[in-house]
């Protein structure tokens, strides 16, 4: 007696607990359920690289949580999936276009200085730059400014059909069927700063010696520059780089990602000493977009592998709504009904499995939020259908009692027995479950991961609620005279007829 | 009153005479029942795969072939049936996107567009596009379409190899846990139990693949991750409706030592029988929940679920216990 006291009130504080920890942590909702982005990165390997070690991936996630932290999207978490992958969420983020734009690119600033001898063609290729450059930059969407009293904008730049034609002929180029004239435009940007980058020596300065990066509007015009500044040692390197060229009319080349970003002249006044001082700054007309996106991701430092976004998923805030509105109506009306089939079917301890089955319940929430697990929509068919499993053990054990009662025992003793002899059945079946869910585990991915944990919490939690909380609570009951009537178990015409 | 069985007598002297139902007795029956299930599967996944829109067993959803998918939600008073998918289709193929660099700008010929709700949402079916593009293509179609309700869109964006991988990872766990299990039966029954088990298992997951196959051909049903997560849980159900049988047999050979094997499984079936019942009604019954409630993103997973644990329970009823005394002859 005193021992199942004792029990009853561990359950009862396991309750309270429960409850409170749900209270104070709250469940964390996936972002099918309350909407948001979800980006998944692929880190590629490259180079002498060919496969992704923890390390790397580490490095990389280092890399990107800086820039995320730039970005500065509330409440996003970014997550290692497997051995090369990464999974970024953003919660009530509609338009992951930035944030996968940003996060995307490897980032890796280099200085280079264009070789001697390869003047004429640089002569040649800029120009074309400059125009294809300010085409595109007009062909962005401006903001309206008719009304606000402004200058009408000058003319727009443009580059006459055949002029383009003949360029990318010049280059070598063919020009796919159909395309407009803005892929054809950004295929000889491609192309021409490809060309740039081939006509500079090899890279005497990167941007792993970067200390600061800021930006600055330009004196005059809407256009951003990027500002840098460099730590000791790469601030030497910067003058050794500018003295190697200054007043000899070959250019600086700040190449990013492999492309061409900004070509500077550096004066002859520089010939003594380079550019001192450790600063620099890109002039490459930035929108103030642009700028800014590029000063994060040179403040968070290059990639040291390259990443590829693979999977891209967008729900609306009304959509997540809307599923967890349906899922919580699901779930409801199914437990309900199973909690009435089990009173009709089992009477008084009917009654005992829907407590039991409702602690279960309130345990299996507080165990997500302590982890915590992200509930998800799969999630949440999971614990429903743990749900289905923790039944079958409340089922296993009181077809056991009923068996007892039929077969002429006393209503405690097929109590007893009845918990003793389902206990077999019920511990190999969640073993085997288990077994699966570890392999799930240990060898999915991503969905099915998270599926076999709450399968697997589900288990643990059933086998719990059905040898102590159902036990006990039948048990307490017992020790009321006026409940121990075996009607209250089994229909009274299949019970033997009473020896007497 | 729902109740149990007919009584059955208070002492165990003599089980066998009275008991109301033989599983043996109607084994032929159920083997023949369960041939014809994995017959008709394996005629629908064939027919799945020789049909030349789909050309594989099941027809894959976007997890598995990769692409993106677009949910738009119309802001439309009076008119929302007015629109033609025919224009949408045409100002989609017209459309010009942001070209990511060093790749050319994706075809938009091949998009499908399907109307929902008649006419109030729309999904669009389309080669992979960057988050950028998608922004791009939502804006582009606006004019047909008309105001869109920017909290009810969800786009969905898969690399190819993504599914591939989730697809490698599901049948490598399910192998592996399927040996695991064999070996945790083997150790605690024995090596026939363990190969039922494992029989029945591979049944009712080809019999609730055979049913999306069929699903698949007839309706369009697209399998997506979801899928793969519903026949591991098949999975797992299967063998624990099974292991309690089992449980139930190594029992009654203790009990009925001098009967043969073929007694003993017919009073552990007919012993456990309310139970095995009891159990798929109570899983099921959430389900169903699922089902009629759930939504359209639920909906397939609820059926895939109800179908596989329905299935699971005919064979840990039918055809486990009936083929164990025929395997163990021996």
């Amino acid at each position: 007696m005193a021992r199942q006291q004792g029990w009853i009130a561990f359950i009862l504080a396991l309750a309270i607990a429960s409850g409170a920890l749900l209270a104070t942590y709250g469940l964390q909702l996936g972002l099918d359920l309350r909407g948001g982005s979800q980006l998944t990165l692929q880190v590629m390997p490259a180079g002498a690289i060919t496969k992704v070690e923890t390390e790397q991936l580490e490095a990389v996630k280092d890399v990107l949580e800086r820039r995320i932290n730039g970005l500065g999207v509330a409440e996003s978490t970014l997550q290692t999936v497997g051995s090369d992958q990464l999974v970024l969420q953003l919660p009530g983020e509609q338009n992951p276009g930035r944030a996968a734009k940003v996060l995307g690119s490897t980032a890796l600033l280099e200085f280079k200085a264009q070789r001697p001898g390869t003047e004429k063609e640089m002569q040649g290729l800029l120009p074309l730059k400059r125009q294809a450059e300010a085409v595109l930059a007009a062909k962005q969407p401006q903001p309206t400014t008719t009304d606000t009293g402004l200058p009408a904008p000058p003319p727009k730049p443009k580059l006459a059909p055949e002029d383009l034609a003949k360029s990318l002929k010049a280059l070598g180029l063919n020009v796919p069927e159909g395309s407009s004239e803005t892929d054809q435009i950004e295929l000889l940007l491609a192309e021409v700063n490809r060309r740039i980058v081939s006509l500079y020596g090899p890279t005497l300065l990167t941007g792993k010696d970067l200390t600061s990066a800021g930006r600055q509007q330009k004196a005059t015009g809407n256009a951003w520059d990027v500002t840098l500044g460099f730590n000791r040692e790469g601030g030497e390197k910067f003058a050794t780089l500018t003295q190697s060229i200054a007043g000899t009319g070959r250019l600086l080349g700040i190449v990013l990602d492999g492309r061409s970003i900004s070509e500077a002249t550096v004066g002859d006044e520089f010939k003594a000493a380079g550019i001192a001082g450790g600063a620099a700054s890109i002039t490459g007309n930035f929108t103030a977009d642009e700028a800014r996106d590029l000063e994060v991701q040179l403040r968070g430092g290059s990639l040291p592998l390259p990443v590829k976004i693979v999977e891209v998923r967008t729900i609306g805030p009304s959509l997540g709504a809307e599923n967890i509105r349906t899922s919580l109506l699901a779930a409801l009306s199914g437990l309900a009904l199973v909690g009435v089939f089990m009173v009709l079917v089992y009477r008084l301890p009917g009654v005992v499995s829907v407590l039991a089955l409702s602690l279960y319940a309130l345990y299996n929430l507080a165990i997500y939020a302590l982890i915590p697990v992200t509930l998800t929509l799969p999630g949440i068919a999971g614990f429903i259908l743990s749900v289905g499993m923790a039944v079958d053990a409340n089922v296993l054990i009181f077809e056991r009692v009923k068996e007892e009662l039929r077969s002429g025992n006393t209503l405690i003793r097929s109590i007893d027995t009845g918990f003793a002899r389902a206990f077999s059945s019920i511990f190999d079946g969640h073993i085997t479950g288990l077994i699966s869910c570890a392999a799930l585990f240990f060898l999915g991915t991503g969905l099915v991961k998270g599926f076999a944990v709450t399968l697997a919490i589900g288990l643990l939690l059933s086998l719990f609620t059905a040898l102590t909380c159902t036990r006990n609570l039948m048990r307490l009951l017992m020790s009321y005279p006026a409940l121990r009537r075996p009607t209250y178990f089994v229909p009274a015409a299949q019970l033997p007829a009473p020896v007497s | 009153m729902v109740s149990s069985p007919a009584p059955l007598p208070n002492s165990s002297a003599a089980p066998l005479s009275l008991r109301y139902m033989r599983i043996s007795r109607h084994r032929r029956l159920a083997w023949i029942a369960s041939a014809i299930g994995c017959g008709l599967s394996v005629l629908g996944l064939v027919l799945c795969w020789l049909n030349p829109a789909i050309a594989s067993p099941l027809k894959p959803g976007l997890d598995f072939t990769g692409g993106t998918q677009i949910q738009l939600e119309r802001r439309c008073q009076a008119g929302c049936g007015d629109l033609s998918v025919t224009e949408l289709q045409k100002r989609l193929a017209g459309l010009s996107l942001p070209a990511e660099p060093g790749e050319v700008s994706p075809n938009l010929s091949s998009a499908s567009v399907q109307v929902l709700d008649g006419g109030r949402s729309l999904l669009l079916r389309l080669p992979a596009l960057s988050a950028d593009q998608s922004t791009g293509l939502i804006d582009g179609i606006a004019p047909v379409t008309g105001e869109l309700k920017t909290s009810g869109t969800s786009i969905n964006t898969i690399g190819p190899t993504l599914g591939s991988r989730l697809l490698r990872g599901s049948v490598i766990s399910l192998l592996v846990s399927f040996a695991a299990i064999a070996v945790y039966i083997s150790f605690m029954y024995n090596g026939v139990f363990a190969f039922l088990a494992l029989l029945c298992l591979a049944h009712d997951v080809l019999i609730t693949c055979g049913v999306f196959a069929w699903l698949g051909l007839l309706q369009g049903v697209e399998v997506d991750s979801l899928f793969a997560v519903s026949l591991i849980t098949v999975a797992g159900y299967s063998v624990t409706d099974t292991v309690v049988i089992y449980d139930r047999i190594r029992e009654q050979r203790k009990l009925l030592a001098d009967l043969p094997l073929i007694d003993q499984v017919d009073v552990a079936v007919d012993a456990t029988l309310t139970r095995s019942l009891y159990t798929s009604l109570t899983t099921l019954l959430p389900l169903f929940g699922l089902l009629l409630f759930g939504g359209s993103s639920l909906f397939w997973f609820a059926v895939a679920l109800i179908v596989g644990i329905a299935v699971g329970s005919w064979s840990s009823i039918g055809l486990a216990p009936t083929l164990l005394p025929v395997l163990s002859r021996r």
